[in-house]
């Protein structure tokens, strides 16, 4: 039970990390908790259903197909929706975030139906179903080494992106700095559409393997899978990458054992309870830093 | 004479930086007191450790109140100005989209009492309060000038008079000590010649006065002590015009060659 | 009132007292049915929870995205209590006010310390935990079942030897609900013009300044959220007795989302901007529900049309329709406002 919990917990957790990290990145280029996060999520997985039912293609073409339309949303979403919007309160942009995050979710419903689809099964490879490792009572198949292997990639080109390439230092030049940016000859708003497209591009891969693995996809699994990650992003501190992958696992795992020894009824509920906790405790989350207030002009 | 304020060895580190280092002055009761020097000295940061916005590192800021002396480092914000010491802000705080009237009113927060059940019901004890609110807001506007002007909105208003005005609402707090931070910046001579007259006349009424200005004039003309900081140090005090020839000061403003000149 | 007093009033008083008086009467023009009726109570209802919320993002800033937590909160604690123990709907809603300020006491003293963003997603969290508790505590709420059987209110004169007379169809309950519109509105101007409602402007246009007149935000911040919460009681406990019927599923997120668009859309902290805010999109709900599926399209699609009209708002007209000065102001101005720079996150000194 306990290594079934763990493994389920690793396998959510490493979902929730992708998501979450979108989230930081964009929370750090724009200081705006982008609520339609989670329904570029949902995306992913109806572009990729939407291209093995109705294109016919194998999957392993549909799903970075997929995650590059889920870039190209990001990117959308920014210029369309939150870019007009840069210079007005938070509260205008929260606003829109939401409007378009529930925009988005009834799009959905309009185009794909409201009830639940079953993930065609027969395009995924046939050898995901087998069990690739057996033991203590625990079998892993070659699709949770696929989520595995796969989130880890991501994960890891994710962290060279930002920590090597010359986009990477941009990104975190703005998160800290804009106006600072811009004057070293920064084109802040190509960074920022570059944020958005990244953030979408591994948001939509989780929705493709959570899909695919659980079977199941609908238009309003990106509203609760979103605040999870959000959470997770909290945890970890936000505006960091490493939190947020961290505090995916992390969320991951104590849902899995939450929902398996304590209650299964209040498995979200566990998300949202660590939520509120950690802000109200550590607002720092585990690897943030508590912003210090900037210093008043008076 | 029994000190209003007293600033005792006073520190104020941000991070590495000393901002403030081993202060130390006294204000007496009445007195109208000039804080001055170079941009940068300290001098609105030790304003917001007396009015309680930053916490000193280490040090004593003791209040006299009433009878009593109370170290009131440390201390928030709005329990500061409930001991009885209001402060006005370099850039100017207004209540920009208020009246002018409900700025002054807003000012009269911390001496009345009535929330919610007073607002809703309207007992006697609330319609009393809020007519004293009034009156008294009327009469600070008055005060310093501005009467007749309590439905303008905040923001519209000339800057020398929004400087009034915020005096205005600083004064319906009923300090015992008002902190006036820059009050003459931007100011023509002659406003500044009204404002010299205001801060006597707030003297006059029995509240102690200090005050950070850079306009000499105002500085030489209606204050009775200075204090000179540089570099968060305490550096001369005295009277005006003992200051004004010290050579350190000079040299503190203009640096070693006029020091040598003077 | 004599004709010259008449003369006096405002054009916009003369108004108010013209919609008073067409309210009073619509009951009982030609074309109004009980489904009519039906959708009046319910505007009226939103209304009541529009005015509860738009004190604290109106009044006072803040965003608040878990006020259905208390809608429901009331609904329930109401229905519940009148389930098991009959209680009369006169004891009731005073029992829901003090409720909803107590929980607005408890999740705001921890919370409200916390800059915007943090705040606005702890109520979030706050709203889906009480949706969980709801739909899970079988026991104690018959879960996803629903409560049924809710008494009707009733003015209950028995005890001095008089009738009992319960409530019947719509009619009584759209009187009631305009009483308690009048008391509500009442209430809003009555803060608006006190201390009380100068300490919230006060706060919401500059913090420092505020404090540097002795104000403690938190307690002042704290005591809005509970009369907010407060009045989202009252309104879930007039939802449990006129429908007679709770469900979980009644208490989710879209309607603290649709009640903060009222808000928006009338304009925030003016009192009669939110309640033509509630008039417009409770009417656009119902019209949207009969005339999608005539479009082949499934009625909840009119809650895309929710989110484009609040996007394009922000885009467009972020104060409103009828946007009062201040929050005009703060729109304009935005993060560029030279003295507020705020953490982005993180608690507050």
């Amino acid at each position: 039970m306990f290594l079934q919990q763990l493994v389920n917990g690793l396998t959510i957790g490493g979902i929730y990390a992708m998501i979450a990290v979108g989230y930081t990145m964009i929370y750090g280029v724009v200081q705006l908790i982008n609520f339609a996060h989670g329904e570029i999520y949902m995306l992913g997985a109806f572009f990729a259903f939407t291209f093995i039912t109705v294109l016919g293609l194998p999957f392993y073409a549909a799903f970075p197909l997929a995650m590059v339309c889920c870039a190209v949303c990001g990117v959308l979403l920014d210029i369309f929706a939150y870019r007009p919007l840069r210079q007005s309160p938070r509260l205008a942009a929260l606003i829109t975030a939401i409007g378009m995050s529930i925009f988005l979710q009834n799009l959905a419903m309009i185009i794909w139906g409201s009830r639940a689809k079953p993930f065609p099964q027969e395009a995924l490879p046939a050898y995901f179903e087998k069990t690739a490792v057996s033991f203590g009572g625990v079998n892993l198949s070659w699709f949770h080494f696929f989520i595995f292997v796969l989130t880890i990639v991501m994960m890891a080109g994710l962290h060279l992106t930002i920590k090597k390439t010359r986009w990477g230092k941009a990104m975190r030049a703005v998160a800290q700095n804009k106006t600072m940016a811009a004057l070293t000859g920064i084109n802040v708003n190509r960074v920022i559409s570059y944020t958005f497209a990244l953030a979408g591009a591994l948001g939509g891969a989780a929705g493709i393997m959570v899909a695919a693995f659980y079977n199941s996809l609908y238009p309003t699994m990106g509203y609760i899978a979103g605040l999870k990650a959000f959470a997770a992003a909290v945890l970890g501190g936000i505006g960091s990458v490493p939190g947020a992958m961290l505090g995916g696992v992390v969320l991951g795992v104590a849902e899995a054992f939450g929902a398996g020894y304590l209650s299964s009824l209040y498995r979200d509920g566990i998300s949202y309870a660590v939520m509120i906790i950690v802000i109200i405790l550590i607002p720092a989350g585990l690897f943030g830093r508590v912003l210090k207030e900037t210093k008043k002009s008076m | 004479m029994i000190p209003t304020l007293e600033i005792k060895a006073l520190y104020k580190n941000f991070g590495g930086l000393e901002a403030l280092k081993d202060i130390s002055f006294n204000i007496g009761r009445g007195e109208i007191i000039g804080l001055i020097g170079p941009n940068g000295a300290g001098k609105t940061t030790l304003f917001n450790c007396v009015a309680g916005i930053e916490k000193p590192t280490a040090g004593q800021i003791i209040l006299t109140h009433g009878d009593r002396t109370l170290s009131i480092g440390g201390k928030k914000p709005e329990a500061v100005t409930g001991l009885g010491i209001a402060r006005t802000f370099q850039n100017i705080r207004l209540f920009d989209n208020l009246t002018v009237i409900d700025n002054v009113k807003i000012g009269r927060h911390c001496r009345t009492r009535s929330v919610f059940f007073g607002a809703v019901i309207r007992s006697k004890f609330q319609q009393a309060e809020e007519k004293a609110i009034s009156e008294s807001a009327y009469q600070f506007l008055e005060f310093v000038g501005l009467k007749g002007r309590g439905q303008e909105i905040a923001r519209s208003m000339a800057y020398g008079d929004q400087r009034r005005l915020e005096i205005a609402r600083a004064l319906a707090t009923e300090p015992q000590l008002l902190m006036l931070d820059e009050p003459a910046a931007g100011m023509n001579p002659q406003e500044s010649r009204d404002l010299m007259d205001l801060i006597r006349r707030i003297r006059d009424n029995g509240i102690t006065v200090l005050l950070i200005e850079h306009d000499m004039k105002v500085v030489m003309g209606v204050c009775e002590r200075v204090v000179v900081i540089n570099h968060g140090e305490w550096l001369a005090e005295g009277l005006p015009q003992d200051v004004q020839n010290n050579p350190k000061v000079i040299e503190a403003y203009l640096g070693t060659g006029a020091a040598n000149a003077a | 009132m004599g004709k010259l007093e008449l003369q006096k009033l405002t054009r916009g008083a003369k108004i108010r007292i013209g919609l008073l008086i067409f309210a009073l009467i619509l009951p009982f023009l030609p074309f109004v049915t009980d489904y009519l009726l039906h959708i009046a109570i319910l505007v009226l209802l939103y209304m009541i929870l529009a005015l509860g919320l738009n004190i604290v993002p109106g009044f006072n800033g803040l965003l608040d995205l878990g006020y259905v937590g208390f809608y429901g909160i009331g609904a329930y604690t109401s229905g519940l209590l009148t389930y098991h123990f009959g209680l009369s709907y006169w004891v009731i809603i005073p029992l829901a006010f003090m409720n909803g300020a107590i929980w607005g006491i408890l999740l705001g003293a921890p919370t409200l310390r916390l800059t915007g963003d943090y705040f606005a997603i702890v109520t979030f969290g706050f709203s889906e935990l009480v949706v969980l508790f709801l739909t899970n505590e079988i026991w104690l709420t018959r879960g996803p079942l629903g409560l049924p059987g809710i008494d009707v209110v009733s003015i209950d004169l028995t005890l001095f030897g008089g009738p009992k007379w319960e409530f019947i169809g719509e009619l009584p309950y759209y009187y009631l609900a305009i009483v308690m519109v009048l008391i509500t509105v009442f209430v809003m101007y009555r803060i608006q013009d006190s201390r009380l409602g100068r300490a919230w402007f006060a706060i919401r246009d500059d913090e420092v300044a505020a404090v540097s007149c002795g104000i403690n935000l938190l307690a002042y911040k704290v005591i809005a959220f509970a009369i907010s919460a407060a009045f989202g009681a009252v309104g879930g406990s007039f939802f449990a007795r006129w429908m007679t019927f709770l469900s979980p599923d009644m208490f989710k997120f879209w309607e603290s989302f649709l009640i903060l668009c009222m808000i928006v859309l009338g304009g925030m902290g003016n009192i009669w901007g939110v309640m033509i805010g509630a008039v417009i999109l409770v009417s656009l709900s119902e019209v949207l529900r009969e005339l999608l599926p005539l479009l082949g399209l499934p009625a909840d699609v009119r809650f895309l049309a929710f989110g484009l009209i609040m996007v394009l708002m922000m885009r467009f007209r972020p104060a409103g329709m009828l946007p009062i000065a201040a929050v005009a102001a703060q729109m304009r101005a935005g993060r560029t406002k030279r003295r507020k720079s705020k953490p982005a996150m993180g608690i507050k000194k």
